[in-house]
């Protein structure tokens, strides 16, 4: 069975939007970096989507108090279902079947909902917030709002799930009830998440994003969502998806890493990594320099963040892109020293999205056109 | 694809064999020790231990015991730190492959709706109160949801992709459901799936501040039901292609025979009033088995014992099957969420197993709006062939599968 890209959606720190963010990357924009403060004294930095991203949401009831997450993984799958009918009007939505990534979820109400819980006793604890602390609570709104009735899946892991949502899609289109799998991800950022990132050895207080450091730098979180409509026919090709493995530490993720990149190595790709400032750029390093050294290589974090669990979908619309204007955005922030090809020149006809996950998972796939 | 005719052979589409499982819940630790407490009708509800609970509603739960837990904890520094529910994978696992050790799984589906929500509670209680976060790092690299689940593995060298799905409380059913589409595709020959989840205070607390959880008994489908408890677990059932595990002969505990799944748009946590989703995951079963209603001699139902979801379950039931006993088995282990379908389905494989229908506890007045037949209070001998389970979830999202007896 083959599996096409037919719409794609994009709301991201750099705004909202496949043409208008795509066109932001290859100016080398990158987004503008806000404090985040919270509970304790650190404030961190992040990359925010600007408000007026998803100013023109439906005014839909099942979007008057949800969290950010929920609006970010509606705006985008209403933007890839849009993108989607100016080639294939009739997307009948009783044959569209919604697979929703996340990793850290709605943090921001999980948060909310159980501070009143530890400040003033059970008792105060909201009826409102607890339904949207749930996983699936974006899939069940933007499934409600587009009208979905049948398969709805979401899958959750680390910044590896949505090659593993793109892959459940591929088992899904088996079965020929359905045409279409739309696969939404998204994440919000908050304070706690900073702070657990930092307490983690991840993060780092301020920008840049600098990828491919030795030892590393650590990263900066985004937040936003990727949406990508799958189907049987489509301009750009998902050839070949491995689903890789699992890392039982941040030493062994290079082995996994490696595995996957010699599955899909095609000399002609290129290579959009999922560098992000952390372990995961030495492991992708070593992988590339051994397998595929002479390849273009890209990763979109220095300008977008790490938005965990939408980082993937966000690789994977920049490759598809990529290959329909054949060349990559300028790389910001590589490390001049990693011996890998970060550059802007033309590419050919396949890329290769590999992703690192922060806690033990690892994927690829490999797109052509 | 070609459709399955579960009833007049297989039409070319592989079928799918359930060839080894393993259970911790509160009704036991493997499935032995699970048939007894099912065929005892066992009340597994006691006072919540784990957290405070002097300012909620409700104050039960069906918990597993820790010192119990804990003693099949493997040795060493990193399994010291893991999470409860990490443990309880293992624990599953472990017995799944004691009863088949040449199981190779190609994918691993897994459900459960928090993870590892407890350390989460930890680390902003500690941030909240200023107190030591010297355990910081390990309560936040412990606490995602796929955490257990690849603990479980490493812990016996299985590695493979893992998809974590988490569709609240249909969770579990929807991994197996799922995990039977892959193998009968004939993409995968042997998947790894079932569900886990382990009681927190932010989900006991959440089900208690929508007044879901009860003071009372868990009474599914009696008139005087008044909510549900939780309970927590994990099951893990091994799923292969039926020629294949022949080949190696492999003991055959059952067949899954088909999947529904649907989802409600009526509202994020009440379902539609007429039962209409359920209704089209059970039929989306039947069609998908190529059975009839009249085939199906049992069904595990979701029953968490809210009004609203027996309401809708029950109209739906039936309206789509005349006269088959129903039991809800959380009446016994509370409602352990992402677990809940799993350990549903390995009660079914033992009342298959068995020839016994599960009992529905705490009935004791029959609701007269639900027209269905309920084994009330004891399990009973039944000749059943084939059994259907549901779960329906906060989301809208239904699932059931069908479960065929291997013999039948």
């Amino acid at each position: 069975m083959s599996l096409h890209i037919a719409g794609a959606g994009w709301v991201t720190p750099l705004g909202r939007g496949v043409d208008g963010v795509w066109n932001r990357l290859s100016r080398g924009d990158e987004a503008s970096a806000q404090p985040i403060s919270g509970e304790g004294d650190n404030t961190y930095s992040g990359f925010l989507v600007p408000t007026k991203a998803l100013k023109d949401l439906p005014p839909h009831p099942r979007l008057r108090r949800v969290s950010a997450i929920s609006r970010f993984a509606v705006a985008a799958g209403l933007d890839a279902i849009a993108q989607a009918k100016t080639i294939a009007p009739n997307v009948d939505m009783e044959r569209v079947a919604l697979v929703f990534a996340a990793s850290n979820g709605g943090v921001v109400y999980i948060k909310r909902f159980y501070h009143g819980i530890v400040a003033s006793g059970a008792q105060s604890a909201s009826p409102l917030l607890f339904p949207e602390t749930v996983f699936n609570a974006p899939a069940s709104h933007l499934a409600a709002i587009l009208g979905i009735n049948g398969a709805s899946y979401t899958v959750v892991g680390d910044g590896a799930v949505g090659i593993l949502a793109i892959k459940m899609a591929g088992d899904l289109l088996e079965s020929e009830s359905i045409d279409f799998c739309l696969v939404v991800s998204a994440e919000e950022a908050d304070w706690i998440l900073c702070d657990a990132y930092r307490k983690w050895r991840l993060l780092k207080t301020h920008p840049p994003i600098e990828t491919f450091c030795d030892p590393p730098r650590g990263t900066i979180l985004s937040e936003g969502a990727g949406a990508l409509l799958l189907a049987r026919d489509g301009k750009v090709k998902i050839d070949l998806i491995d689903a890789g493995g699992n890392f039982s530490h941040q030493r062994n993720a290079g082995d996994i890493v490696n595995r996957i990149l010699r599955n899909l190595r095609d000399e002609t790709a290129c290579i959009v990594a999922s560098a992000n400032g952390t372990f995961v750029d030495l492991a992708e390093r070593a992988a590339i320099l051994r397998e595929m050294r002479r390849s273009a290589v890209y990763s979109p974090k220095p300008a977008l963040g790490e938005s965990v669990g939408a980082g993937a979908i966000w690789q994977v619309i920049v490759a598809a892109r990529a290959l329909e204007e054949k060349r990559l955005p300028p790389m910001l922030h590589a490390s001049a020293d990693a011996g890998l090809r970060c550059g802007t020149g033309e590419i050919g006809s396949r890329a290769i999205v590999l992703s690192c996950g922060l806690n033990q998972q690892a994927a690829g796939l490999r797109l052509s056109m | 694809m070609a459709r399955f005719n579960a009833l007049d052979g297989t039409n070319g589409v592989p079928r799918v064999a359930v060839v080894a499982a393993g259970v911790v819940s509160p009704l036991g630790f493997g499935l032995e020790e699970t048939f007894r407490s099912l065929r005892n009708a066992v009340d597994c509800v006691s006072p919540v231990s784990r957290f405070d609970v002097a300012n909620c509603r409700c104050k039960t739960a069906a918990q597993i015991p820790d010192e119990r837990l804990l003693s099949h904890r493997r040795n060493g520094r990193k399994n010291a730190r893991l999470h409860r529910a990490s443990h309880m994978m293992i624990t599953a696992l472990e017995e799944m492959l004691r009863l088949d050790a040449e199981f190779k799984p190609e994918l691993t589906v897994i459900g459960t709706t928090s993870g590892g929500m407890s350390f989460g509670e930890d680390y902003y209680r500690a941030l909240h109160r200023h107190r030591n976060l010297r355990r910081a790092p390990e309560w936040i690299s412990n606490y995602p949801p796929q955490k257990p689940v690849l603990d479980a593995l490493e812990a016996f060298g299985i590695s493979t992709p893992c998809r974590i799905i988490a569709n609240a409380c249909a969770s579990g059913t929807n991994a197996i459901g799922h995990a039977f589409e892959c193998v009968r595709s004939g993409k995968y020959k042997r998947v790894l799936t079932g569900g886990y989840d382990a009681l927190s205070e932010l989900v006991f607390v959440g089900f208690d501040s929508l007044q879901a959880a009860t003071p009372d008994k868990c009474r599914p489908f009696d008139r005087d039901r008044s909510g549900m408890v939780l309970g927590e677990g994990a099951a893990v059932l091994a799923l292969e292609d039926l020629e294949s595990a022949s080949k190696r002969d492999a003991q055959i505990l059952a067949e899954i025979i088909g999947y529904g799944i649907s989802t409600d748009n009526h509202h994020l946590t009440q379902p539609d009033p007429s039962g209409s989703g359920p209704r089209r995951a059970m039929q989306q079963a039947l069609l998908s088995a190529g059975c009839s209603p009249k085939d199906v001699n049992y069904i595990n139902a979701h029953g968490t014992a809210t009004p609203f979801n027996d309401a809708a379950e029950g109209k739906a039931i039936a309206e789509l099957f005349k006269r088959v006993p129903v039991s809800s088995t959380k009446s016994m282990i509370g409602h352990s969420l992402g677990a809940a379908g799993a350990i549903e389905a390995v009660a079914c494989l033992l009342a298959l197993k068995g020839q016994f229908l599960p009992p529905n506890i705490n009935f004791h007045n029959p609701d007269p709006d639900l027209d269905i037949d309920i084994v009330a209070n004891k399990s009973c001998e039944a000749k059943i062939d084939i059994v259907l389970s549901n779960s329906f979830g906060f989301g809208g999202t239904n699932a059931s599968i069908l479960i065929r007896n291997a013999g039948a």
